[in-house]
């Protein structure tokens, strides 16, 4: 029997090398049906190369690519029947907004009637059917984005590619973008793959984040997973802030010796490490300023407040434990909140499970 | 940016200005002045010079000639430049370099030299006859030069830096995630060729053609050296009044003919550089 979900696009040791540099070093990837992946990471971690990969644009040094249960490893760009929307939208500057938009249309030969209707309706779609005779460089930045997501949707591809996308736009019109493109995924149920450098970006929008790092992939999982319940302190590091405590693992006590006291370690994991060096990660939000050690879930650290500022929805603490190491504490705010003062000294406690035990990592020395 | 401002002041620049004007004031405005005075002054004002010219054969048959000449030699310039610009514009910048400078290369070297060097390789027993003889065993000379072929050709030669150079400039002001863009959208390559990169080259394809043309109409050495009886252009007209008939006043009055279309032809190729398609697509 069939599966009933089979894989839209599936990626297996796909490598592709420059010289001695591995861009991307026999990385898996499947992607489901409908499914909207982001593949996140820092600037030369792999992302836009397997984009390319995918596209056919670059070709792989090793390894196979299927999309939609076919080999597409040698196929070429133009026959793989993907869209792909670029940061600096790659519209036709001599064409105008129709005309663009008409263009996949014209290549795949549709009838005038045909590709009249489609033009239209897909404009109206994304509420720019005003604008269908000016030329795109007569546009604002978001309708130019707006204009190249429609030329992607008016073939109906089953998979289309973003390389960060929102990458030229000002933060409000990215966030309306945001909203935008989820809309149009939601309505059209098409397979999304989505490039981006920004964390927010991609935990707001995905299905699934894959982080990248030096042409691998570090970690994948629902936005949730990342950002709580990391695997590794590059994880913890790249999406949002963390406090980090480094130290040595008393498998016996089940606690983490470290120069700022011993903390107990949070409920065993399969993956985790067992002895040696460990570093115990805890978010600010999972940790909060309690009145005395007694009743403190965690351990109680003593720490002394530099500043304490609101940020509306909450308060944010800066502290600097004995020794110089700073930590962020970020509690929910409301009418009725104190603010410790400046220099006093307070204790900071956190639930035992909310905090992640992580294995060291050469590139993270000053933890 | 209306409010910064300008890095030199108005007298400055001016000062700065003086030299070149001064120079081009003295060896190129006067000596033209000059000319056109003479087409028009010989013992008091007269248009005696401007009415032979136009009801001259010659001078018909000699302007029919010249842009005959200028016209085909420019077509074959950018019928050949073109694909050489289109495979530049795609090497990366490192790989482009050498081989711009085997474009550059004929603009260092002097005009007469290459003319020269055109003869012995078309010629009679020219290296190319030489070699198409030695490879067919039967006597060939193929007429190359000394005639219509052999002019166009010299001429091409010394337009084709020009023709790539402009239409390069305009091949890499174009975004590649356009190409890239159509190819995901399942274009061919023809298409891509034919509805982007085309299409947004025109205004480097139209200056390169303006530029080969204006340059064609004026030239004097390589259509008399390599071009036959037949293949006379304006500049060499000009020469024939000055030095063998000595009518000064009619060769100057043809100067101020060949000036005027120049000056057509520059005020044009303005418009197609300042033209606001040309801005849009370098932005």
């Amino acid at each position: 029997m069939q599966p009933l979900i089979k894989d839209m696009i599936r990626v297996t040791a796909l490598t592709r090398t420059y010289g001695s540099f591995k861009a991307l070093d026999a990385v898996d990837l499947s992607v489901a049906p409908g499914e909207f992946v982001t593949l996140l990471g820092p600037s030369g971690s792999g992302k836009s190369t397997l984009l390319n990969l995918i596209s056919g644009m670059t070709e792989p040094t090793a390894g196979k690519i299927e999309i939609n249960g076919k080999d597409a490893t040698n196929q070429p760009t133009n026959q793989r029947g993907l869209g792909m929307v670029f940061q600096n939208y790659a519209l036709m500057p001599h064409m105008t907004v129709f005309e663009n938009v008409a263009f996949p249309l014209r290549v795949r030969k549709m009838p005038k009637s045909e590709i009249e209707t489609r033009v239209r309706d897909v404009l109206r779609l994304i509420q720019l059917d005003h604008v269908a005779d000016r030329k795109p460089k007569q546009l604002s930045g978001g309708q130019q984005q707006r204009i190249s997501l429609a030329r992607c949707i008016v073939y109906r591809p089953s998979i289309i590619l973003m390389d960060e996308p929102l990458g030229a736009l000002d933060k409000k019109l990215r966030e309306d973008m945001q909203l935008e493109i989820k809309r149009l995924h939601a309505e059209l149920g098409i397979t999304m793959i989505y490039v981006t450098h920004d964390q927010e970006e991609a935990l707001a929008m995905s299905d699934r984040i894959v982080l990248m790092r030096k042409g691998r992939i570090e970690q994948q999982g629902k936005p949730e997973d990342l950002y709580f319940r990391p695997d590794t302190l590059f994880t913890a590091d790249f999406l949002g802030s963390s406090n980090l405590l480094k130290g040595k693992i008393n498998s016996t006590a089940r606690s983490l010796d470290t120069a700022y006291g011993t903390f107990p370690l949070p409920t065993a994991r399969s993956d985790e490490p067992i002895s040696g060096e460990a570093v115990l990660m805890i978010r600010p939000e999972s940790m909060r300023l309690v009145s005395d050690k007694a009743s403190a879930p965690g351990a109680g650290l003593e720490a002394t407040v530099r500043d304490s500022i609101v940020l509306g929805s909450f308060v944010r603490h800066f502290l600097e434990l004995p020794g110089g190491k700073r930590m962020i504490v970020q509690e929910p705010s409301g009418a009725s909140i104190s603010r410790p003062a400046r220099g006093s000294t307070v204790r900071i406690g956190w639930d035992l499970d909310d905090a992640r035990l992580l294995p060291t990592d050469p590139d993270f020395q000053n933890v | 940016m209306s409010d910064t401002k300008p890095y030199l002041d108005r007298w400055t620049g001016l000062a700065l200005l003086l030299p070149m004007a001064a120079l081009l004031a003295v060896f190129f405005v006067l000596p033209l002045a000059r000319t056109i005075w003479q087409s028009v002054y010989e013992y008091g004002f007269t248009l005696r010079a401007y009415e032979m010219l136009l009801t001259s054969t010659l001078f018909w048959k000699v302007l029919q000639t010249t842009f005959a000449i200028s016209f085909t030699a420019t077509i074959v310039a950018l019928l050949a430049g073109y694909p050489v610009a289109l495979h530049l514009s795609r090497l990366p910048p490192s790989r482009r370099m050498p081989y711009l400078v085997m474009v550059m290369l004929p603009f260092w070297t002097s005009i007469l030299v290459k003319s020269f060097a055109l003869i012995v390789l078309l010629g009679y027993d020219g290296i190319i006859n030489n070699a198409l003889s030695f490879i067919s065993g039967q006597d060939i000379h193929i007429p190359m030069v000394f005639n219509r072929v052999g002019a166009i050709l010299g001429m091409t030669n010394y337009l084709l830096p020009f023709m790539i150079l402009s239409i390069l400039s305009s091949l890499l002001t174009q975004d590649v995630n356009l190409g890239r863009a159509a190819e995901v959208m399942g274009a061919s390559r023809f298409t891509i060729f034919r509805r982007i990169t085309l299409p947004l080259s025109m205004p480097g394809v139209l200056a390169g053609v303006l530029i080969s043309f204006t340059l064609s109409i004026g030239m004097y050495i390589t259509p008399a050296l390599l071009g036959g009886r037949q293949d006379m252009m304006m500049a060499n007209l000009i020469d024939f009044y000055t030095r063998q008939t000595l009518d000064w006043p009619l060769a100057s009055a043809i100067a101020v003919v060949l000036l005027f279309v120049s000056g057509v032809l520059v005020a044009m190729l303005g418009k197609v550089r300042g033209s606001a398609g040309m801005r849009e697509m370098s932005r």
